[in-house]
């Protein structure tokens, strides 16, 4: 916590009138600003980051580990400039990480337990990024850069970057475990507890991809059904999920130290206190 | 199962947390959507699945039922005895109910050998790619399950904690283990 | 990492509060400059930056480099690698200024620490595969100009953490309301140029030749004098903070005792 408090502002509550008014009356002068802030970026973090892999540079969903040489270097040589462009806006855009981890650290900061949950789900998510997305990203963009590469070593950056997506797992498996444990011992109720079970099926879903290191064809192959798209299933839940989460939370905050108080009981104290 | 025969009491109970039903309807989503990857699978390649099948040892898948199924019975009964506040009964079933997931968990351990001596690995065919999966991701659950269990026996032993809700969420969660299983062992092994 | 002035509020009896620890932040601070020395020697050093290698150069030429200069190239290296992380504790200083800001959340100090811990782990990867290249001087070219590539790129590329650490320090300058702020406002437009500096190296993967390129005004010229730039101001203006908060301390301590607003 900082050492010198903001003086509270003169009216903590929302002007009335139209909608971007408000929002920038959240954004720049509300008292959760800086809360409002983060979760802005996180969402238009995923507003890119999704749309890039999947529609500006296409590598997913994933191609098949199945494919001959000649294939994986014609995919290349689709993807020529595709993937340096998409990519480049990832790589642009990839500090907004940290807030998002940030403001998920928060989260637990705001929880009755200690903070070494936030410290090590900070530390753990940040380091994510690079074998999880930073270096397969790299591996790409090297794929793409001579077209007259030899095919065997596009073919290992090829495999390269598919397995560290789906394959780097341990990072985000504990990192959800701990936000569990810290969701399901939570005395300050800062999240429902079936948001806590979630976090362990978020988990699982690490587990449940492994084999992508063993097969290269089938269900649980780096594109199978399971491995890959059951999978992006439960994340996408996932990801829609904490989104709405932190959003609720950051609705509720009283930055108290205590239970954080539910939404209908914040109505009724304002419209008491009007 | 044992509490809904509460439900006639208490309009809107639910035995432990609602949270905990959410997370059991989820799991089974998901396991659903891999008996239907599997049986999908098995209707592409019928003879070659009946042929693996067949290797499989249906006097262990059995045995692994019972034990569960007893394991269920155990924990229903600490749920029960918790509830009257007899803890010291709920506290041995609980042990019981640990000792019967270990025994399960050995039992699998030692098939999962047997196969592989038998050289069906986990790649060796698309049925005992399943089978090592279903059953691996199955492990996993029971694995937690004996977390699950240290913390319903946390919970008893110590007179300032016995949350009945905590108790009653973590026996769900062990009856989920066990009808994951059935719902495994009648797939893999019984279907033929 | 609690900090001992971390009280939320001045309540009654807490006008002495109790002071963070700050021994040793000079010296850390310092460590920057030399550092700076170490870096910019290390970068005059390695043939392939004092005029940037060619993105163009075929396998063979690329080898021939590797060979012709394999004293340069590796002492240039290792001098990286044993320096690479110095930048660290001067992020952390810039973290610990980050909480003495006036915020209601520890969100800016939190995000800047997640961008700290990664960033040199890029500049290492790059490091790697310049000496791997080096090591085996006789390998088939072709796998020499791959780890080349690799290396390249990834030294280009690695500008998100720094992106996002200037954008997260300047965020947190400008929610920073309080009557003397920890870093005037031009520092915080500063590091957004900085930010903006840094984005087309992110592009580094579109040509081999012309501005984007890795050896292109926009993603080496342009990135690297902007991170040098960076360095040098926000030594000075990091330096300034550190002494101020120095200076105060001293007085709180000798000083009468008085109702203490930072």
């Amino acid at each position: 916590m900082s050492a010198v408090i903001t003086p509270p502002a003169s009216s903590a509550t929302p002007p009335t009138g139209p909608p971007h008014h408000r929002i920038a009356w959240h954004l720049w002068r509300s008292p959760k600003r800086e809360l409002w802030l983060a979760w802005a970026i996180l969402v238009a973090f995923y507003n890119l980051f999704f749309p890039v892999f999947f529609i500006v540079a296409q590598v997913q969903p994933p191609p098949q580990p199945t494919w001959d040489l000649a294939t994986q270097v014609h995919w290349f040589h689709e993807r020529q400039l595709g993937i340096p462009i998409g990519f480049g806006i990832i790589f642009a855009i990839g500090g907004m990480n940290a807030i998002n981890n940030a403001l998920i650290a928060y989260s637990m900061r705001r929880m009755s337990v200690t903070r070494a949950f936030g410290y090590s789900y900070l530390i753990i998510y940040s380091l994510s990024a690079i074998p999880g997305l930073y270096l397969l990203c790299i591996a790409l963009i090297v794929g793409t850069l001579r077209p007259d590469r030899d095919p065997e070593a596009v073919g290992w950056l090829y495999d390269f970057a598919f397995l560290s997506f789906d394959g780097t797992m341990g990072v985000f498996l504990i990192g959800s475990l701990i936000w569990m444990v810290a969701i399901l011992i939570d005395k300050n109720r800062v999240f429902p507890k079936w948001f806590g079970y979630l976090n362990l099926c978020n988990a699982l879903t690490e587990v449940v991809v492994a084999p992508c290191w063993i097969f290269r064809r089938g269900v649980l192959a780096w594109n199978g059904q399971i491995a890959w798209w059951l999978d992006m299933v439960v994340f996408g839940v996932y990801q829609v999920t904490f989104i709405v989460m932190l959003f609720q939370m950051i609705r509720r905050e009283d930055f108290g130290t205590g239970p954080l108080p539910d939404l209908a009981r914040k109505k009724a104290q304002k419209n008491g206190e009007a | 199962m044992v509490d809904l025969a509460d439900k006639s009491g208490r309009a809107r109970f639910v035995p432990g947390q609602p949270d905990m039903w959410a997370f059991v309807l989820f799991e089974t989503l998901v396991f659903t959507a891999y008996f239907g990857f599997y049986l999908f699978c098995r209707t592409q390649t019928p003879e070659a699945f009946l042929h693996s099948q067949a290797q499989l040892d249906l006097r262990i898948g059995v045995f692994n039922t019972l034990v569960l199924l007893l394991s269920s019975w155990s924990v229903a009964r600490c749920v029960q005895s918790a509830r009257a506040g007899a803890y010291g009964p709920a506290l041995r079933d609980a042990y019981l109910t640990a000792f019967f997931g270990l025994v399960f968990g050995c039992s699998k351990v030692f098939e999962w050998a047997q196969q592989i001596q038998l050289g069906n690995g986990f790649d060796s065919s698309d049925f005992f790619t399943y089978y090592f999966f279903l059953t691996g991701i199955h492990f996993v659950h029971l694995l937690i399950g004996f977390v699950v269990l240290g913390i319903v026996i946390y919970q008893l032993r110590s007179p300032a904690r016995r949350s009945q809700q905590l108790v009653e969420t973590c026996a769900t969660y062990w009856h989920t283990v066990d009808f994951l299983w059935v719902l495994i062992f009648a797939l893999l092994y019984v279907v033929r | 990492m609690s900090d001992a002035g971390e009280s939320d509020v001045g309540g009654p009896g807490s006008a002495r509060r109790a002071l963070r620890r700050i021994d040793g932040e000079v010296i850390l601070l310092w460590t920057l400059p030399a550092a700076a020395i170490i870096w910019g020697s290390a970068f005059l050093l390695f043939p392939g930056f004092r005029s940037p290698m060619s993105p163009t150069m075929p396998a063979d030429q690329v080898a021939a480099f590797y060979r012709d200069n394999l004293a340069a190239i590796r002492s240039s290296m290792i001098l990286f690698n044993w320096f690479g992380v110095c930048l660290v504790p001067i992020l952390i200083l810039i973290v610990m200024q980050i909480r003495r800001m006036a915020h209601r959340t520890p969100i800016f100090s939190y995000a800047m620490l997640g961008c700290v811990a990664s960033g040199p782990a890029l500049f290492l990867i790059a490091n790697v595969c310049w000496l791997l290249a080096a090591f085996r001087p006789e390998r088939n070219p072709e796998l020499t100009q791959l780890l080349n590539d690799f290396a390249w790129i990834t030294f280009t590329i690695l500008v998100p953490y720094l992106i996002g650490q200037s954008v997260i320090l300047a965020l947190a300058i400008y929610f920073d309301d309080q009557p003397r702020p920890i870093f005037n406002r031009w520092v915080a437009h500063f590091n957004l140029l900085v930010a903006l500096a840094l984005v087309p190296a992110a592009f580094v993967g579109v040509a081999l030749t012309g501005p984007l390129a890795w050896d292109g005004v926009l993603s080496f010229w342009l990135k690297n004098i902007a991170i040098a730039v960076w360095i040098v101001v926000m030594g000075v203006v990091l330096g300034r903070a550190v002494y101020r908060e120095r200076a105060e301390q001293r007085q709180r301590l000798e000083g009468p005792e008085e109702l203490v607003d930072a």
